[in-house]
């Protein structure tokens, strides 16, 4: 896991990522009590190829060379199954823009903010997402202001006092 | 089910010990719940792969 966490910031360090942070289960992980997972779920911010196409395809050449195997939508990262997930709407930018740093043993590393997990998790609206706000709303050290504030700013109000009440 | 306040107080104080259980849990450093996350995996790989599910289970430092 460390080392996984390694590449990921040599993959920054290299331009093939412009930012990464952790987020899905680990994520939830990180502020809450252990939840199973196979996945390492990492949403990113990509560099805009020519026509202004964003790609995984050259992030997942660079890994391939690297010795890094593509299974099935995740790729090996020294024993960690690793999910890119391209920031793909203005939530996940955002918060990815203000992820917290913080390390994992010694290696520095980036998670998502737990009260952007909470918000990501209404905005996709599984029932699995609505596990992740209850779970987080009970163990979280969730800022009430600041979770106000992205509900409100990506419509998302409605659900959740649906989902809360 | 019924009610938490309806359940007689033994029931009452293990779902109590339970969640402060949990609690416990979620203020433990994050490597040490990632090591319980991996715990986790090899517990549940044998079953989701006799299920046709390939899972694998995660390489920690030192492993």
């Amino acid at each position: 896991m460390e080392k996984t966490l390694q590449v990921l910031t040599e993959l920054e360090h290299d331009g093939l990522l412009l930012r990464y942070a952790i987020g899905g289960a680990m994520a939830a992980t990180f502020y809450a009590e252990p939840v199973l997972t196979f996945d390492l779920d990492v949403f990113v911010i990509l560099p805009q190829a020519a026509g202004l196409l964003l790609t995984l395809v050259p992030l997942y050449d660079t890994l391939r060379a690297r010795g890094y195997a593509e299974q099935g939508e995740c790729v090996n990262i020294e024993g960690v199954p690793v999910q890119f997930l391209p920031a793909y709407n203005a939530l996940l930018e955002e918060a990815l823009a203000e992820a917290r740093e913080t390390s994992y043993e010694n290696t520095p590393t980036r998670v998502l903010r737990a009260e952007h997990l909470a918000a990501i998790a209404v905005q996709t609206g599984r029932d699995k997402d609505r596990e992740r706000v209850r779970v987080l709303l009970e163990q979280a050290p969730l800022d009430g202001e600041y979770l106000r504030a992205v509900l409100a700013r990506h419509n998302l109000e409605t659900r959740w006092k649906q989902w809360t009440s | 089910m019924e009610a938490v306040d309806k359940l007689s107080p033994e029931i009452a104080r293990l779902i109590a010990a339970k969640q402060e259980r949990r609690h416990k849990l979620a203020a433990l450093p994050f490597p040490e719940k990632v090591r319980i996350v991996v715990q986790l995996q090899r517990m549940v790989a044998p079953v989701l792969r006799a299920r046709g599910r390939p899972v694998r289970v995660w390489r920690l430092t030192g492993d």
